[in-house]
């Protein structure tokens, strides 16, 4: 009898299960409607997104957009590229995956969309260079970059009287200086391997070529000769910061800034919605990271944070063109920056946020290099390599290895380069003869 | 008569056996076959021969990330058996609220690997080091995860953790099938304690506690979960355990095709230790 | 008298090793009600009880991991998976266990798929995504099937190892009867399994309701998620905020609790059953 009854109850329990998970699988009633599908991969940005869809929806009849905003979006989007199951728009950095994409035909060329004339120079080169060859047409529209450098505690700042370091001897006196106050000058999040690459890329951009990966990959240089600097540099900041940088991650460090247990903290803009969460009512700003002895040897380490590409797969190519339009419209971009600190891609008059600006000059004049960890492929783990190289502190040991292990992992994309490059070189010498 | 009986066991083998196949099997061999590809996971690839075998073992990492689950799981294997035998013997004893105390030490099974992971981690990232420090020893006053050397021990605390529930339990249905006589017989030779366990209840439990060494280093080779909980491979590659590292770069990176060859020795490893456990504890059976 | 006295320092023993268990719990419970601000980094502050019993912390992680429905999800899947993996198996475990000393095919198919436990999940991932996309079970239906593929192995070899111990002479009689080998077994085999069905659903359920792969592989994108798979999503959206996130541990947690702590009997019963096999 009582197993009777456990069997009822496991009965009655599937049959509401059953209808939870209908609900979710309806909603394809309308069959005028085009469907478009986003998965970018901003989890952060989720709310932004939510209110995108919501009002597109509203404003749309012939088209239904649904936006995805998954954490670890691109496992999923692997996964799902896998199964031949291609979302119509995906939303992803300016990085070596979007790299791999073109170089998959993943993606579309959507140099016939017109918003494109809009997005700035600077950042359509950007992905151009990104491509791992020279491929004809566009793949991306840039929707938002972020700025990597310095973040520093206005307030201290002015209440200490302590200036903004211009080279890096100024801030090497100004961490010392602050450490005399008795305060901790620079908070690190290290026990997230990829916190490590924040300062590693700002002060790169300074002290290498700003296509230091692809230079390696033509057999032109070496990492040991480009890196060393930024190794050794990198080295002395960690005398400035907490006792036990590998103890915490992003969040506790984000958490920890916003606190006022630091002065500094090197990471990229899109960390001050996670720092203003904890701490809203604390006024930053940041600086450009002054890696080089000279002033102008610096320059602002700036990529794309995110850009919408459409994939090859797509069923209906202005349906999507239409949302791009809706995503790109002044206001909403105005309200991804304000809700994510973001530098927008677009030309036009924006309101940038206040963290940025100690950083605006540089923006105003295009001195902008793109991360070099945007030509790193995610398998060599550059930023675990760091990690490494910092609790170990053996410069010749990682500069070493850096180089070995590149040569391993980009075998394929180094003869893909250099194919490349010999058919160039053979085209000019035939097209020379003729 | 005969045949109908041979005829049923076959409708119900055969279909079964095609579903096993069409999905273990199949995709097993799809997975070696892409191990010798350079598949990025998307995209076009090319036939790589035997170039991500030889690969395998030329990479330090993947050395590294063997002999880390190595460490791993025998000492956590070790330590999981040693308390798990102790907590049996305890909760086999005559005590008292016996129900009561089996149901609690069996608790930690039946979590989430993950959340308790997660939970994990704040307590070494912020209680431990905060009690530490109350107690003044001064070696546990930074978070454990964050020393290359320390790591690891971590991982082994939560794995162990969630399970000497379940190796406690087979010892305790072990020790059941211990006849009482057996000790009524040593009690009046005088053997107490020590060489009581030692000679008499451990030789009747051996079959299970091959069960559980079997179980455990299997289970401890595949170490992921917690892995993906508590530090993610780091600090500093230190807790790259095989699994993690084949799902971090052959899914999160482009090394799929490599990370299937990684895959394919791995389950080659698994089966030869599990083989020859089983093997070397039958042979022990057979002494005794 | 004097043995009793004697198991004292067992049952210290006993209950110091419980507050290793409890400790982690009890935290768990106290941070999810706690707020932001009565975080301390102080021994008195971490132990402490919160300060009122708000389900603020809760509300907010059900809204964010979409608790119902994903609990809905975790549900079905694992209950068809039980269901299926009792009549599955056990039918396997019978032809393959009444047949595989007598008969070479029977014994390598036994071999073959019990072989099967040792197959890392990491090299069928990427082919099974692919495969059960193009058959079209990237849902939860696929999870459900591949569940009982991967559980098979384990669960033929304790159906087939507690049928040595039920007598062939059993069926014999049924058959003099004139029943055929299909109604002998569920008229009679099938009851008799009844402890062993205990622990497979037992052990089957536990391994199902906790696992995270499997429907992240398969479901990715199908806008479906089950209840670790809305954890998952939830540990870096909102990672700072402890409380919140330990209030969703919290809530991924309980269903199974209660289920433990109304079926305890039952499992460990199940569980030792199975270990004895």
């Amino acid at each position: 009898m009582r197993r009777k009854r456990i069997m009822g109850i496991g009965l009655t329990l599937s049959c509401i299960a059953a209808g939870f998970s209908m609900e979710g699988c309806g909603g394809a009633g309308d069959n005028e409607k085009v469907e478009i599908e986003i998965v970018q991969y901003k989890p952060e940005a989720s709310n932004y997104f939510e209110m995108v869809e919501e009002e597109f929806n509203e404003s749309h009849d012939k088209i239904h957009l649904t936006i995805h905003s998954p954490n670890d979006a691109m496992a999923i989007l692997r996964t799902r590229f896998i199964r031949e199951d291609y979302p119509d728009i995906i939303g992803i950095g300016g990085d070596i995956n979007y790299s791999y994409f073109v170089d998959a035909e993943i993606l579309a060329d959507v140099s016939d969309y017109e918003g494109l004339s809009e997005i700035k120079q600077a950042y359509r080169d950007i992905d151009e260079s990104l491509e791992l060859v020279e491929t004809e047409g566009t793949f991306a529209v840039p929707y938002v970059a972020n700025a990597a450098g310095i973040m520093y505690n206005r307030e201290m700042f002015s209440e200490h009287g302590w200036e903004i370091p211009k080279t890096w001897d100024e801030l090497l006196t100004l961490c010392e200086e602050i450490k005399a106050e008795g305060i901790l000058p620079f908070y690190f999040g290290f026990k997230d391997t990829w916190t490590c690459l924040a300062p590693w890329n700002s002060m790169a951009v300074d002290l290498s070529p700003a296509d230091t990966a692809k230079q390696v990959n033509r057999g032109e240089t070496t990492f040991s000769k480009e890196y060393r600097e930024v190794s050794e540099k990198y080295l002395k900041l960690l005398d400035y910061g907490p006792s036990e940088p590998f103890a915490y991650g992003y969040n506790d460090a984000c958490t920890a800034f916003a606190r006022g247990e630091s002065a500094m903290y090197p990471i990229g803009s899109y960390a001050a919605p996670q720092i203003l969460s904890v701490n809203p009512d604390l006024n930053i700003d940041s600086f450009v990271m002054p890696a080089s002895d000279t002033e102008d040897g610096n320059t602002l380490n700036s990529g794309i944070d995110l850009q919408f590409c459409v994939t090859a797969d797509c069923k209906n190519k202005e349906a999507a063109y239409e949302v791009l339009d809706f995503l790109f419209a002044d206001e909403n971009i105005q309200k991804y920056v304000d809700a994510q600190s973001a530098i927008p891609c677009k030309e036009g008059d924006f309101t940038l946020p206040s963290i940025l600006d100690g950083m605006l000059d540089y923006i105003d004049a295009g001195n902008m290099t793109d991360y070099q960890d945007h030509y790193y492929p995610s398998e060599m783990a550059v930023d675990a390599q760091i990690q490494t190289f910092l609790i170990q502190k053996d410069v010749d040991a990682f500069l070493e290895k850096f180089d070995t292990d590149w040569t391993r992992y980009n075998r394929d994309i180094i003869r893909l380069v250099q194919e490349y490059e010999e058919e160039k070189a053979n085209a000019q010498k035939s097209g020379g003869a003729e | 008569m005969k045949n109908e009986r041979k005829r049923t066991f076959l409708l119900i083998t055969i279909p079964i056996l095609a579903l096993f196949i069409c999905f273990n099997t199949i995709p097993l061999i799809r997975g070696v076959v892409y191990s010798f590809t350079n598949f990025k996971g998307f995209g076009s690839y090319d036939w790589v021969g035997f170039r991500n075998y030889i690969d395998l073992f030329s990479d330090v990492r993947v050395g590294k990330s063997y002999l880390f689950t190595f460490k791993l799981a025998i000492v956590t294997t070790v330590v999981v058996n040693v308390i798990s035998l102790m907590l049996a013997l305890a909760l086999n004893s005559k005590i008292r609220a016996k129900s009561f105390f089996r149901g609690a030490y069996f608790l930690p099974n039946v979590l989430g690997a993950l959340v308790v992971g997660y939970i994990f981690n704040y307590f070494f990232t912020y209680i431990l080091p905060a009690l530490a420090d109350m107690a003044g020893i001064n070696s546990l006053s930074t978070s454990i995860l964050s020393s290359q050397n320390t790591a690891w021990i971590g991982i082994m605390v939560v794995c162990a953790w969630q399970a000497i529930a379940m190796n406690t339990i087979i010892y305790i249905s072990g020790l059941q099938t211990v006849p009482e006589d057996v000790y009524e017989a040593g009690g009046l030779d005088g053997a107490t304690g020590w060489k009581k366990f030692r000679y008499l209840t451990f030789p009747l439990i051996i079959p299970f506690f091959s069960i559980n060494m079997v179980l455990c280093v299997k289970n401890f080779l595949m170490v992921f979960d917690q892995i993906m909980a508590l530090t993610k491979g780091g600090p500093a590659q230190s807790t790259e355990s095989i699994s993690y590292l084949i799902y971090n770069n052959g899914m999160s990176g482009g090394q799929f095709g490599f990370q299937s060859a990684n895959a394919v020795i791995f389950f080659i490893v698994i089966v030869v230790i599990s083989v020859a456990q089983m093997k070397f504890s039958s042979r022990k059976e057979e002494q005794l | 008298m004097m043995k009793r006295k004697a198991n004292w320092p067992v049952m210290a023993f006993l209950i110091l090793g419980l507050t290793t268990i409890a400790f982690p719990l009890y935290m768990t419970f106290v941070i999810a009600f706690k707020q932001p601000t009565e975080m301390t980094n102080s021994i008195s502050g971490i132990l402490s009880l919160p300060k009122s019993w708000s389900l603020d912390n809760f509300r907010e992680a059900m809204r964010v991991t979409d608790f119902w429905h994903s609990l809905g999800n975790s549900l079905i899947i694992t209950l068809v998976t039980v269901a299926l993996s009792i009549l599955i198996h056990s039918l396997m475990g019978y032809a393959l266990g009444r047949n595989k000393a007598r008969s070479k095919f029977y014994g390598f198919v036994y071999l073959f798929i019990v072989s099967g436990m040792f197959v890392p999940f990491a090299i069928l991932m990427m082919p099974l995504a692919k495969q059960t996309a193009e058959m079209g079970l990237g849902n939860w239906f696929g999870v459900v099937l591949l569940y009982v593929v991967f559980y098979m192995p384990m669960n033929v070899l304790l159906y087939s190892g507690y049928l040595v111990n039920i007598p062939i002479a059993l069926e014999e009689a049924s058959r003099v009867d004139g029943a055929s080998t299909w109604t002998t077994y569920w008229k009679i085999i099938f009851p008799i399994m009844r402890p062993m069905h205990a622990t497979v659903a037992i052990l089957t359920a536990l391994a199902v309701w906790n696992d995270v792969m499997t429907p992240l592989i398969i479901m990715a994108g199908s806008n479906q998620n089950t209840l670790p798979l809305a954890q998952l999503n939830f540990q870096s959206q909102f990672g700072t905020n402890y409380n919140l996130a330990f209030a969703s541990y919290l809530l991924a947690l309980i269903p199974i609790l209660i289920f433990y702590v109304v079926c305890q009997k039952q499992i460990l019963n199940g569980v030792v059953n199975g270990a004895v096999k």
